[in-house]
């Protein structure tokens, strides 16, 4: 139950279609990211899936070729380590998340088959009431950047200004030392499923599809290491 | 294609030069990293205005937040021309932080420079769709100008019927060739310069006046 409606605590599963035009039990349409285990999330909200690119756009038409070959590019590069994924979870529900008794579901499972067993993986994650997963290398100064996971509370819609640059706030409080990293290879896979423009290969290595980037309305201001990231969304994108 | 672009690019720089009393030109300054594009900004933010716009580096991404320097007067045959200029992060489709450590980086210097030159394209991506008017191509002409980061960017450009004058800079490099760029791009006229020398900016900004004035 990657996904919750903020409103009415509806779970919807990984890649869900059901969430895109609204909650379909109450219409709300705010929605927080949840990842296995994390039951005890009742704070912030994860922005909501974005939306389908314009797909016959002109600009899509004319670099398409283009686009293509450096998808492929790219898709052989990291085949291996890219579980394909169709429709989310096959096993589960949207509704019945809460009932599986494993923190984990098949398709994080495959996602990290290559990486370590299910006895390596911490036996009940722990959770902090963060939403947020955790940095990969907590040693790392980089990883006390402000984080801006409120997407609908961005003020300027439009852009981020150039002025903005040097606007480094005071690092979140949740960033303290964790030791379950196979959970976030899964994690930082599964985040890579959901939002193509930019993969984490590992922290510090980045593979960008320009056509993704150049095609969204909303726009990535901050990247984490395990695949977190904050947008800003449109003023038209709300209500 | 080519053509059509031309003919478009033509019409929207004579309806520009009609219009030129509205606000200044928003120019986006585009290209892959390393290319020169913050030495080009502020070569040009200094012959017009005294300020520089950001810090150059030889380092790939040094530019990782585009920056914006507002109406800059440029003079031309008697006449004024503003524009805006935004120096913006070098287009990649991959950023690697153990390309810094032979810059005598720390690990975790690199990786918190990986990740920003990150977010900057994105963010210059994202300008591009929203807010720039023209474009300054600046190509590293030391270098092979076929990649797939050139013909994307120029092929979104393009699209978008934006007008794209591409420079040939760093010909105060041996390994310069001016003709490589033309040749890939034979669309669009190419300017060689050196903006770090400052070789050749009289047509440069002949060109912007006639381009985005």
């Amino acid at each position: 139950m990657p996904h919750q409606c903020t409103n009415c605590d509806r779970t919807f599963s990984d890649g869900s279609k059901e969430m895109l035009s609204g909650c379909p039990d109450c219409g709300g349409n705010k929605f927080q990211f949840k990842p296995a285990g994390a039951d005890s999330v009742d704070t912030a909200a994860e922005p909501p899936d974005p939306p389908e690119p314009s797909g016959g756009s002109s600009v899509a038409q004319t670099v398409g070729k283009t686009a293509a070959t450096v998808k492929d590019l790219m898709g052989s590069a990291t085949a291996e380590e890219s579980p394909t994924r169709s429709d989310g979870p096959d096993t589960t529900g949207p509704d019945r998340g809460d009932s599986r008794p494993s923190p984990e579901d098949t398709a994080q499972a495959s996602a990290r088959t290559d990486v370590v067993s299910v006895d390596e993986l911490p036996a009940e994650p722990s959770d902090d009431g963060e939403h947020h997963f955790q940095p990969v290398q907590t040693d790392d100064p980089a990883s006390a950047r402000p984080t801006q996971t409120e997407p609908s509370e961005s003020a300027p819609a439009d852009r981020v200004s150039a002025d903005a640059a040097e606007d480094d706030a005071e690092p979140t409080a949740d960033q303290k030392p964790r030791a379950d990293r196979p959970g976030l290879e899964e994690l930082r896979e599964e985040l890579n499923d959901q939002f193509e423009s930019i993969k984490v290969l590992e922290p510090g290595q980045y593979e960008l599809n320009l056509m993704e980037l150049y095609d969204r309305e909303e726009y990535i201001v901050a990247l984490q290491e395990d695949g977190r990231y904050s947008i800003q969304v449109p003023e038209n994108f709300r209500d | 294609m080519g053509l059509l672009t031309d003919l478009k690019d033509s019409i929207s720089r004579a309806a520009s030069t009609l219009f030129s009393e509205e606000n200044p030109k928003r120019i986006g300054i585009y290209g892959p990293p390393n290319a020169g594009k913050t030495t080009l900004a502020n070569r040009i933010a200094r012959d017009w205005t005294g300020d520089a716009v950001g810090p150059e580096s030889h380092i790939p991404h040094e530019t990782r937040r585009a920056r914006r320097k507002e109406d800059i007067e440029i003079e031309r045959n008697g006449a004024t021309v503003n524009i805006d200029i935004v120096d913006t992060p070098g287009v990649t489709t991959k950023v690697d932080y153990e390309e810094f450590l032979d810059h005598d980086m720390e690990k975790d210097d690199a990786v918190r420079r990986s990740r920003e030159a990150t977010e900057g394209v994105a963010e210059a991506m994202h300008w591009l769709r929203e807010d720039v008017d023209g474009v300054i191509y600046v190509l590293d002409s030391s270098t092979d100008p076929f990649t797939q980061v050139n013909t994307m960017l120029i092929g979104i450009i393009e699209s978008q019927d934006l007008p794209v004058l591409i420079l040939a800079n760093k010909t105060d490099l041996e390994e310069s060739s001016v003709q490589r760029i033309r040749n890939a791009f034979p669309q669009h006229e190419t300017i060689p310069l050196s903006a770090l020398e400052g070789d050749n900016m009289d047509e440069v900004y002949d060109k912007i006046a006639e381009y985005f004035g």
